[in-house]
């Protein structure tokens, strides 16, 4: 695993354009930079990522099928109690799952430890599936990366294939709010890509979702809301006001119910709990278990949230100070302590691999670089390439 | 913007479904009647079986006929001067349009078949002999007792009105990006 400086397109701003992505002059392009990218062997990500991704993936397979037969964990990660049966119900029900981009602490040696999973809101998904591919076949052209280079990348493929197996009704609804660049475009992709596999789509904000008389969700237009793929994170719809009208619906979310267990920081100390010692994890505890206790007594650790987002209120303590915290909007929340594992530092950059995955299998690949150990709203996506 | 908007395609659908599975899918006695009279003068039918049923599919129509927000969208796919404005107006304030019922299915003449509801039915433009259900099941093109899939005679969808809006959304105003 390398970085490598190269020089970023000339037209630059021609291709934002082209892709509706925002650009600054001066700056570039909103959350990416083009000018270094990353090169890993073939066997790193095949082995290191790839394979690692797939047998977490089953890991938290596991976790779910415990944690819904369990009050006690679900009252721990902060579920309410009307939500119980139905998540267990969309489980034992196989309600299909599309994606999730679990983020690993990787330096190119050794197993790739699991920071977070992102499993029911991930972003940076245009920017992985097209963007980045396209900047390969100009870094290629271009002579910036070696001839016969690949990337890890059937991001848009597995997307539009898996979308018309998820048994989607007769039109499907794509919603998250409206006001938020990111969010909108990610989920304007998804919907290009249920087009793709003629797929009957309609988008619509969150807050106006309507319901009628008999407790079905509906849009703009009257229609019953069958389909609903939501870029609106599940502990967001459990505590709105339409929440509880969510188990007797009749919709089918993307992403299911169950994926709620997965996108809470609990997991991790969930996956820790059960599969203590996989070399993929590091160790996690619910700060109020006693054992998080005396595995801060240590000195080093990481304080995060259950529920936040891109890296908010996360605290690095090394040798009993605080290495680095960040703000936000989630403080208040319950935590988990989870074991430090920095990241790898390449002159001043901070690389997160991201694997992606599509109907959980491991699919792609993108590097969110930041100038901190944590990952946060400044990161940017550096490409990468396989070539040994 | 449509209200409805999967017509041609779930036509298509649904014929080809129909083909698939003609094989399977049983079928059931039903009667089917362009208007009220044509029933009363079906030898054997009751003037007021023909009536209840009648108002019972009549009764229907403004629910479960698909809805659009455009009377040409609507004539799009059920043909000119076949739509009529719906009693409902849209979240913005505008005019809903519905096609106009051609026909009505009864199921209980026979007796015994309780369960079958009446149901109006409607013409599409693409093959205006044929009848369809509200939820675009082919009810065939023959008058009077009738064999028809049994999904036809499942009871329609109701096309929605909403009577509140905006119980999802506060927490992004919160939070800004849902995003992880």
């Amino acid at each position: 695993m390398q970085r490598i400086p190269v020089t970023e397109r000339p037209d630059l701003a021609r291709a934002a354009a082209e892709h509706g992505l925002e650009y600054t002059a001066g700056e570039g392009i909103t959350g990416w930079d083009e000018r270094a990218y990353y090169q890993f062997m073939a066997r790193q990500v095949d082995e290191d990522i790839e394979a690692a991704a797939e047998e977490i993936e089953g890991l938290c397979f596991q976790i779910v099928d415990r944690a819904l037969g369990n009050e006690e964990v679900l009252r721990r990660l902060g579920i309410a109690e009307p939500f119980w049966d139905y998540m267990a119900e969309s489980w034992r029900n196989n309600e299909k799952n599309l994606y999730g981009r679990m983020d690993l602490s990787y330096d190119g040696n050794g197993p790739a430890k699991l920071l977070e999973y992102n499993a029911d809101t991930p972003t940076a998904l245009y920017e992985t599936a097209v963007f980045q591919w396209e900047w390969l076949e100009h870094a290629i052209e271009a002579g910036l990366a070696p001839k016969d280079s690949d990337q890890f990348n059937d991001v848009h493929e597995s997307i539009v294939k898996a979308l018309p197996q998820l048994g989607v009704g007769a039109l499907s609804h794509f919603a998250c709010n409206p006001d938020i660049e990111d969010d909108t475009e990610t989920l304007k992709y998804l919907e290009e890509c249920a087009g793709e596999a003629e797929l009957k789509t309609c988008f619509l904000a969150m807050s106006d979702i309507g319901i009628d008389d008999q407790g079905r969700f509906t849009d703009l237009d009257h229609r019953v809301i069958t389909t609903l793929i939501k870029l609106y994170p599940w502990e967001w719809i459990m505590n709105e006001d339409f929440g509880l009208h969510v188990p007797r619906s009749g919709v089918q979310f993307i992403e299911p119910p169950w994926k709620a267990i997965l996108s809470n920081k609990g997991m991790l100390a969930l996956l820790w709990g059960m599969f203590e010692g996989h070399p993929n994890l590091l160790p996690a505890f619910f700060e109020d278990d006693p054992a998080a206790a005396s595995f801060a007594d240590a000195g080093t650790y990481v304080r995060k949230p259950m529920l936040s987002r891109q890296g908010a209120n996360i605290e690095i303590v090394r040798d009993g100070k605080t290495l680095h915290h960040t703000d936000g909007l989630y403080g208040d929340d319950a935590h988990i302590i989870q074991g430090f594992q920095p990241l790898p530092e390449f002159g001043g950059h901070y690389p997160l691999v991201g694997c992606w995955l599509v109907a959980s299998k491991a699919v792609g690949l993108c590097i969110r670089e930041d100038k901190t150990l944590v990952t946060g709203r400044n990161a940017r996506i550096v490409p990468h390439v396989i070539a040994d | 913007m449509k209200r409805w908007n999967s017509v041609p395609a779930a036509l298509v659908m649904s014929v080809s479904l129909i083909a698939l599975t003609a094989c399977e899918e049983p079928k059931v006695d039903a009667a089917v009647f362009e208007s009220l009279q044509q029933c009363k003068d079906e030898p054997g039918m009751l003037a007021d079986q023909c009536e209840a049923n009648f108002n019972e599919a009549r009764n229907q129509h403004a629910a479960v006929a698909p809805k659009y927000t455009s009377q040409e969208d609507c004539q799009a796919d059920f043909g000119d001067g076949r739509c009529e404005q719906a009693p409902y107006k849209t979240t913005s304030g505008g005019s809903v349009f519905m096609p106009l019922m051609m026909g009505y299915m009864m199921g209980s003449m026979l007796g015994g078949r309780s369960s079958m509801i009446s149901q109006p039915l409607y013409r599409p433009a693409s093959s205006p002999n044929n009848f369809r259900t509200a939820d675009n099941r082919s009810a065939g093109s023959t008058t009077g007792r009738t064999r028809v899939a049994s999904s036809a005679t499942s009871r329609p969808s109701f096309k929605s009105s909403t009577i509140r809006r905006g119980g999802f959304g506060s927490s992004g105003r919160r939070f800004g990006s849902g995003a992880t």
